[in-house]
């Protein structure tokens, strides 16, 4: 649905194929192409002021040439008035933002119907990730500011406390509507299992560099490509690096490690394999992840070299001053 | 003696002490001899960095996961059986005990406004629709609406009060009924659902946020996304035919607007009065009243008066509707349509196709109408005349 890059024609072409809402057909156009209509006529106002005054009953003189077949001049009198007139929508076509503020008051509604209802101790209600601003206006193709939509958020948030046993359906519905097609929240890492040799595979990323790492217990050898630990990386901190996750944790001598890495330079190779080894031992021992986490042995460090700027002689370096 | 003292002291509390923590800990502390070397083992400089946590990380039992840290404190049946419960008993005890006559429920005055009939100077005073501001903040203007001073404060005269009010009701009622559109405006914290009943009522519009200048006067800007649609004479709605004319129809104006705080929206009715659209109003003792075109003496501070006024707005104004169908249904329309809508323009195929739609004019008629330009060239010549 982020469609907010696409230029505003095929957005709102978009906006019709995918949203989830009805949209009506004249939300197709973008660029005002109404006319103006600066009548004076007195029709409108007739049923306030005087009546429209009858001037009996005239004929169109028929145009012979220009006569279409079946055109027949008829009097105003004889045509029955055909009674239709303009309304809005919505009753908030004012607000200029119709469809947000219709969502507000139903959402209000529902609150207000609710509030009675037992509610969950706080921490107990289920996360929810809510529709985020550019999401939700794409759907609703108005302009809501950011403090506005808070609002719609701040009621869901309370409608989330009702309790699961009493929550009523169509309460179920309206959040429904605003959760987040993927909960973020119950996503859950997949944990590789331990194979039947006793290994686990771990994979880790940084820079440019790539790593794999099988970690199976053993008396602490470590094999990175085949060398060992000091023929792989000269540098003593790369070294460390490696097996940070087993040094933070004092499991050092209790495992063995394998490794593959490639790609980038030592420093990557090295951090990348530090995510490796971290989440291969993870998978041998989960009661471990938070001593690994706090080690910074399972996040993926998300920096990369920094694109080089025109006018500049690297990425932030400007040439040097010269006067004149 | 002092051997039989200690005998008797110490005696008794050797037996009832309990066996102290530490010399059952000693017992049952399984130390594995790698764990301890992995702590001795001196690690070399980032030691400090782990912050002291590698003691407590190889006690960790490997095998065990975590448990989840909270419980949910009551089962899912036992809440629900307690809610039915509660609302059982609510029912059961609902009648019992003394039932208070004459009292102020803050939501009755939303849920069910009162009408204009029940207009009374007792709603009125009890409203506090009476107090005005201090004398030093007053407009001359509404010199003939005060009643007197009290406490260096300016009392509005309910009776002018009532009479403008009722006078309101019968202009939102008129409107109402030959089928215009009245736009409810109160954009003060707290009158928002006041102003969205009303407008509910009245099936007008509402506004509780800021008015954005320039809605009237430019309204083909601003309102250019805000969707419009065609009603019949029983306010149904008409679903095919008037795509392109609405598609280039400009922006709706409303036929009265009913404000009911008039200070914070002199754009509003500035806007009002370049388009010659009627406005009613609360007016307070400091407020203006060549603002408005109808206004109404009040107390526009209070949340309560203005539950009042526009509660009775609101029910005129579904007087007014109710009267307009009912006329409607006996044939009689009280409305002109707008110069320009015209019939539905319905293709001859789509006809064909939709088995027997309910706005469908008969067969000849639309043979008449040969095309859009034509139908404006014949109003045109109307207008001439």
């Amino acid at each position: 649905m982020g469609a907010s890059w696409l230029p505003a024609s095929l957005r709102n072409t978009l906006q019709c194929a995918c949203s989830p809402r009805p949209m009506a057909l004249n939300r197709l156009r973008i660029f005002n192409t109404r006319t103006r209509h600066f009548s004076t006529s007195p029709s409108s106002r007739a049923s306030f002021a005087a009546p429209e005054i009858s001037f009996g009953r005239q004929r169109e003189v028929p145009q012979g040439g220009r006569d279409q077949a079946g055109f027949q001049p008829v009097d105003e009198e004889e045509r029955p008035k055909f009674y239709a007139r303009l309304v809005p929508s919505s009753p908030s076509y004012f607000t200029a933002q119709p469809l947000f503020t219709d969502d507000l008051l139903v959402l209000q509604n529902l609150l207000r119907r609710y509030s009675t209802l037992p509610v969950v101790k706080p921490g107990e209600q289920p996360r929810m990730s809510w529709r985020s601003l550019t999401e939700y206006r794409d759907q609703v193709g108005e302009a809501v500011k950011s403090s506005k939509y808070q609002k719609i958020v701040q009621i869901l948030n309370r409608l989330n406390y009702i309790h699961p046993s009493l929550m009523p359906p169509e309460v179920r519905a309206a959040i429904n509507e605003y959760k987040r097609d993927i909960n973020a929240f119950q996503n859950i890492a997949k944990v590789s299992p331990v194979d039947r040799l006793g290994r686990t595979l771990g994979a880790g990323r940084r820079k440019a560099a790539t790593a794999r790492a099988w970690v199976v217990e053993g008396t602490g050898e470590v094999l990175v490509n085949g060398k060992t630990l000091a023929e792989a990386f000269g540098r003593v901190h790369d070294r460390e690096s490696v097996v940070w996750a087993l040094k933070s944790t004092g499991r050092i001598d209790k495992y063995n490690v394998w490794a593959l890495s490639m790609g980038g330079g030592t420093t990557g190779q090295a951090e990348a394999l530090t995510l490796a080894v971290g989440k291969a031992l993870m998978a041998h021992e989960p009661a471990l992840k938070p001593a690994l986490r706090r080690a910074g042995c399972l996040t993926r460090n998300p920096k990369r070299v920094e694109r080089k700027k025109p006018g500049h002689v690297k990425a932030r370096k400007m040439p040097a001053w010269v006067k004149r | 003696m002092i051997l039989r003292n200690v005998v008797i002291r110490h005696g008794r509390k050797a037996f009832c002490a309990p066996i102290q923590k530490s010399f059952l800990r000693s017992l049952t502390t399984e130390s594995s001899p790698s764990d301890t070397k992995s702590l001795q083992r001196p690690i070399e400089n980032h030691l400090d960095e782990t912050g002291g946590m590698a003691p407590e990380i190889s006690n960790v039992n490997s095998g065990n996961h975590r448990s989840p840290s909270s419980q949910p404190s009551q089962s899912i049946d036992k809440v629900q059986a307690n809610h039915i419960y509660k609302q059982h008993l609510k029912k059961r005890t609902n009648k019992l005990g003394s039932i208070v006559q004459k009292h102020y429920d803050p939501e009755s005055l939303v849920q069910n406004p009162p009408k204009p009939e029940d207009i009374t100077l007792e709603l009125l005073m009890a409203s506090q629709s009476h107090l005005g501001h201090s004398t030093s903040l007053w407009n001359p203007g509404n010199q003939r609406y005060i009643y007197g001073i009290r406490q260096g404060v300016h009392i509005i005269s309910l009776e002018e009060t009532a009479a403008h009010l009722r006078r309101a009701a019968k202009v939102v009622e008129g409107v109402a009924y030959h089928g215009g559109l009245i736009l409810f405006v109160g954009t003060r914290a707290g009158q928002s659902s006041c102003v969205v009943k009303a407008a509910q009522l009245a099936k007008g519009c509402h506004l509780f946020e800021r008015w954005t200048p320039g809605s009237i006067t430019n309204g083909d800007q601003i309102l250019s996304k805000c969707d419009i649609k065609v009603v019949d004479k029983d306010d149904n709605e008409i679903t095919r035919g008037y795509e392109a004319k609405i598609e280039e129809w400009s922006a709706l104006k409303p036929d009265l607007v009913v404000c009911l705080n008039p200070l914070e929206n002199y754009i509003l009715l500035h806007e009002c009065g370049l388009n010659n659209i009627p406005t009613i109003g609360i007016i307070d003792t400091d407020a203006d009243p060549t603002w408005i075109t109808y206004p109404i003496p009040a107390n526009d501070d209070s949340i309560r008066s203005v539950q009042v006024v526009a509660g009775v707005l609101g029910q005129a104004g579904a007087e007014g509707q109710r009267k307009r169908l009912l006329a409607a249904r006996t044939g009689t329309v009280t409305w002109s349509p707008p110069p320009g809508l015209g019939a539905p323009q319905i293709d001859a195929e789509a006809t064909a196709i939709a088995a027997q739609p309910k706005f469908a004019e008969p067969q000849p008629l639309q043979e008449q109408i040969p095309a859009t330009n034509d139908v404006r060239g014949q109003n045109g010549a109307e207008d001439e005349l």
